[in-house]
């Protein structure tokens, strides 16, 4: 990780000024004169026929511009088609705003514009809808009943997608196996609650017959596609604008039923529109995520060897597709086997539809995989009563084995599992935290510890999106250039909700180019000045981002020396190197300064271009576009120690350690940002977030103090022990992360208290591990063993 | 609905303005007086985001009706970095990577300055039991403790 003079630098963020002092610009900081703003009157009901709605009373309120129902925005905008051809899922299709039937308890009904938000929500309150209830369906088995009501009516049933695998002798590896073990798991549904809700800014020039939408999303490009093709314009009639981001974590990506309207509402009233989400709604409506639940079945030998694997995986994705409805368990299902020597292999996905919020990404869409794998390897452990560490090593595939391709043909390359796990032991002191074990164990103590081994795949190239039936492109692009003052400017197709990518991507620019990463401006977010580009999703901003960036800056890099060798005489560029804005040759060995800097060069490239070499463009400016590999992985290993208080029920999380290869980080601090924030994302997951919804559909957690996000009380001190090694395939050897930390927090967690509960002879299969239910837990077991 | 006159008194300046009884406090900083720094994330006094001092007292500005802020000293984000120099706090929030969207981060300083004239010497015990008003979904709290300890270090030098 040497040789580098700029990535790799511990810089403190270029962005923090702005926020520390209050002048960030988010969404709703941005003010539009004689704006209206819209709300959204929702259902109450989960699944409904809308008969009428009467909208008379409340149009008639002073202050309120216009009401609009379904049927209204129909005529304005065009329905969500999803439809990517797939083998085993169905099409779907989402109408601008529902028009005959809602489908979960917070489908918008109506749209109010009025002169204030106060007077939108009183208008609110003034429309009357006569709904028709109906049955609703709350589960995964509720909803493949043969006698379920079904959610989207145009479908046979409500199975939206099933998609199945198995190698040719799987089905023999079971049926001659000795030992087979099986081992459930549930996951909670939780929902992404960044602290800035959703919200956007339409305004509408007729003049130019142009809209500029502002909106807080981290993949502008795509969005905008969608938007324009929704609203039947070009999409050089639309630009879409991203300000400050107050978090995102995959919640921002789709184009939403409320901000769609508020585009159409803007160019049909001629005035801007916003719309501000407030937290119920966001809880309520925004988008839900991980509600699956996963048997997997391990055929074993005696040693406790994987003979086979089969991994059945059932997802309740809530009422709508904004994402097709196998894009996530699939992926889950490709990598659970992640680093371990598994040859026969099966799994079945099954997605359904519930009247409930539609399910998208979130933060680690596959954070069920590690979770999967490992407590399959801890029941192999259990069973055979061996040490869950030996397991992991008797499976796990060695450095010698590299490249590896699995059952699933990923190709695991540049990772490190075997050294992580080693690492992360060492660092607990695993021989000493079994001793503390065994030693409270007998004065009747529930200490547990819990290892999850991560295979992180951050960074999907477009030939995975392809083999791997899911819809997509893996490229990203960039722009960089130097100005005619020698100032720096670069633009990609990504958008920040908090990565600090105008230091961490100005670092890769900077060393590409050869220039003081404080001299690079970083343009995203703005779909006229940034290139179009994949945006933020997965972990793909280091690699895909921050390779882009480095590939066009060090393509500029050597036009610039070429224009230097010319000025200075020289034949050769590679006796020349940029260095803090200076052109530097190299005389015997060592680097010494010329009369040249950036700034000369670039004057030149601009100002006089006759002086150019021969067949050089006037100019400093390189558009670069960069497809990464299939898939780009990181890896690492979550320990974590626990004591569970049998009578309260209340984890106390003793030890965190997380063992992790990044490949080369472009900012070790801010990578360790991303790791403590996604340990502690999935810890929240895990200890208390739960998106509850009761028999009729009625969603009971939709404020904060219902939906329990952890406090700085709950997260403990997370113990980071670097262990980088570059990836070889990738520009400047990034491997990118930011997810693997949620997927391992839960399965390290999990993990943990189940290793605390075995001498009760339970384990706690689904999340969340709640105080209440881990008491009721411990509370029937030693019942159960009383006499 | 009828509009009442009321005076906020906010960051020393005052402004003069004629709002609807039921206004937040929170809405009237921000749009009235242009504080956008004051950041609204649940508009129920859990999250923390808007919390701002009433004569010297942290609050949740999503609580309070602007009508009420008659004769009280209200003290936003703005205000904490003086003649645009960091306050030790802010400076060791960013020196430790305290921030990552940065949408808690104005409401957690507000609390935090107040707090820290009272504990001039905290244990991190005590730092996490202070934050836990706030919820951030970014940096896993981790870095905001480092960074009031640093701040209270900063602090006890400078006295
Ligand atoms: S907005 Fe006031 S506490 Fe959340
Ligand atoms: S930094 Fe994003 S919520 Fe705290």
């Amino acid at each position: 990780m040497s040789g580098f003079s700029s990535i790799g630098k511990r810089l403190l963020r270029f962005e923090d000024r702005r926020f520390l002092t209050g002048q960030g610009a988010y969404l709703d900081d941005i003010v539009a004169p004689r704006c209206l703003h819209a709300h959204f009157l929702r259902s109450p009901h989960a699944h409904a026929r809308i008969r009428a709605i009467d909208a008379r009373e409340a149009a008639w309120l002073p202050g309120v511009r216009g009401v609009y129902r379904g049927a209204d925005l129909a005529a304005m905008a065009k329905p969500l088609r999803m439809a990517p051809p797939i083998e085993g899922l169905k099409p779907t299709e989402i109408a601008p705003l529902p028009v005959d039937k809602v489908r979960f308890q917070g489908d918008p009904v109506a749209v109010i514009l009025a002169d204030d938000r106060y007077i939108a929500e009183d208008a609110a309150e003034l429309i009357a809808v006569d709904y028709e209830p109906l049955p609703a369906v709350t589960s995964f088995a509720e909803a493949l009943s043969p006698s379920a009501p079904k959610v989207d009516e145009t479908l046979d049933d409500n199975l939206v997608a099933h998609q199945s695998f198995a190698t040719p002798g799987c089905a023999r590896v079971f049926a001659e196996a000795r030992r087979i073990v099986t081992r459930r798991f549930v996951q909670n549904r939780v929902t992404h609650a960044p602290i800035e809700t959703r919200g956007c800014l339409a305004i509408w020039d007729e003049g130019r017959q142009h809209l500029t939408f502002h909106v807080g999303n981290q993949a502008p490009h795509p969005y905008r596609t969608q938007l324009a093709a929704r609203l039947g314009l070009s999409e050089s009639q639309v630009t879409v604008i991203a300000p400050d981001i107050g978090g995102a974590f995959g919640q921002k990506i789709a184009l939403y039923r409320e901000e769609l309207a508020c585009a159409a509402l803007a160019r049909a009233t001629r005035r801007p529109v916003r719309w501000r989400e407030d937290r119920m709604e966001n809880l309520a409506a925004a988008s839900h995520a991980r509600e699956d639940a996963c048997v997997t079945r391990a055929a074993i030998d005696a040693q406790g060897r994987i003979l086979a694997l089969d991994v059945a995986i059932e997802e309740d994705f809530g009422a709508y597709c904004f994402f097709p409805g196998n894009y996530l368990a699939r992926v889950v299902a490709l990598m659970t086997p992640g680093p371990y020597r598994i040859r026969d292999y099966a799994y079945d996905v099954r997605v359904a539809l519930t009247n409930k919020c539609g399910a998208g990404p979130m933060r680690a869409p596959m954070s069920m995989t590690s979770w999967i794998m490992e407590g399959t390897l801890d029941a192999i452990a259990a069973e055979l009563d061996a040490d869950p560490a030996d397991i992991r090593r008797l499976n796990m595939i060695e450095a010698r084995e590299l490249p590896y391709v699995t059952v699933t043909d990923q190709r695991l390359e540049d990772i490190t599992p075997r050294e992580t796990l080693e690492g992360a032991l060492a660092h607990l002191d695993y021989a000493a935290a079994r001793a503390r074990q065994r030693a409270d164990r007998a004065r009747g103590i529930l200490r547990g510890l819990g290892i999850c081994v991560v295979v992180e795949s951050t960074t999907y190239g477009s030939a995975f999106y392809k083999s791997a039936g899911i819809p997509g492109s893996g490229h990203e692009t960039a722009v960089v250039k130097v100005e005619p003052s020698g100032a720096v400017n670069a633009a990609v197709g990504l958008m920040a909700s908090g990565q600090g990518y105008e230091t961490a991507l100005a670092q890769a620019v900077a060393e590409g180019l050869g220039v003081d990463p404080a001299t690079v401006r970083l343009q995203i977010g703005n779909t006229d000045v940034a290139p179009y580009g994949m945006g933020s999703r997965g972990a793909r901003g280091a690699t895909a981002g921050g390779g882009v960036l480095y590939l066009a800056s060090q393509a500029l890099g050597e036009k610039i020396r070429t224009i230097a060798a010319r000025e200075l005489g020289l034949n050769d560029i590679g006796e020349l190197r940029l260095a803090a804005g200076r052109i530097e040759r190299r005389l015997a060995g060592a680097w010494e300064a010329t009369r040249l800097s950036l700034t000369d060069v670039a004057r030149i490239a601009y100002l006089d271009p006759l002086r150019l070499p021969p067949g050089l463009e006037p100019g400093l400016e390189v558009h670069k576009a960069y497809e990464p590999p299939a898939m780009t992985f990181s890896n690492a290993t979550h320990v974590c120690e626990v004591v569970v208080d049998a009578r309260s029920g209340r984890i106390a999380i003793e030890r965190y350690i997380v063992a992790e290869d990044c490949g080369t980080p472009l900012n070790p601090m801010l990578v360790e940002g991303q790791q403590i924030g996604a340990v502690a994302m999935g810890l929240s997951g895990c200890l208390s977030e739960h998106v509850v919804y009761d028999r009729d559909g009625q969603n009971l957690s939709t404020t904060f103090a219902d939906y329990h996000l952890a406090t700085a009380v709950e997260i403990p001190h997370i113990e980071i022990v670097p262990m980088h090694t570059p990836n070889r395939s990738t520009p400047a050897g990034v491997k990118g992360m930011s997810e693997g930390g949620v997927m391992g927090a839960i399965g390290a967690l999990a993990n943990a208290v189940d290793d605390a509960l075995r001498p009760l002879g339970i384990r706690a299969e689904a999340l969340p591990l709640t105080p209440i239910a881990l008491r009721r837990l411990i509370r029937t077991a030693t019942r159960r063993s009383a006499p | 609905m009828k509009r009442v006159p009321v005076t906020l008194d906010v960051n020393g300046e005052s402004h003069a303005l004629s709002l609807e009884p039921r206004r937040l406090l929170s809405d009237a900083l921000r749009e009235e007086c242009g504080l956008t720094g004051v950041h609204v994330g649940c508009e129920n006094g859990v999250c923390g985001a808007c919390t701002v001092l009433i004569d010297g007292a942290p609050a949740r500005a999503c609580l309070i009706f602007a009508v009420q802020m008659q004769g009280h000293a209200i003290a936003t984000i703005e205000s904490v970095a003086r003649g645009g120099a960091l306050s030790p706090l802010q400076q060791a929030l960013h020196e430790e990577h305290g921030l990552q969207c940065g949408f808690c981060t104005p409401g957690l300083v507000m609390t935090m300055e107040a707090w820290l004239k009272d504990n001039p010497d905290p244990d991190e015990t005590a730092i996490r039991a202070a934050l836990s008003g706030h919820l951030c979904r970014c940096t896993g709290y981790q870095s905001i403790v480092a960074a009031v300890k640093r701040a209270a270090r900063i602090a006890r030098e400078r006295a």
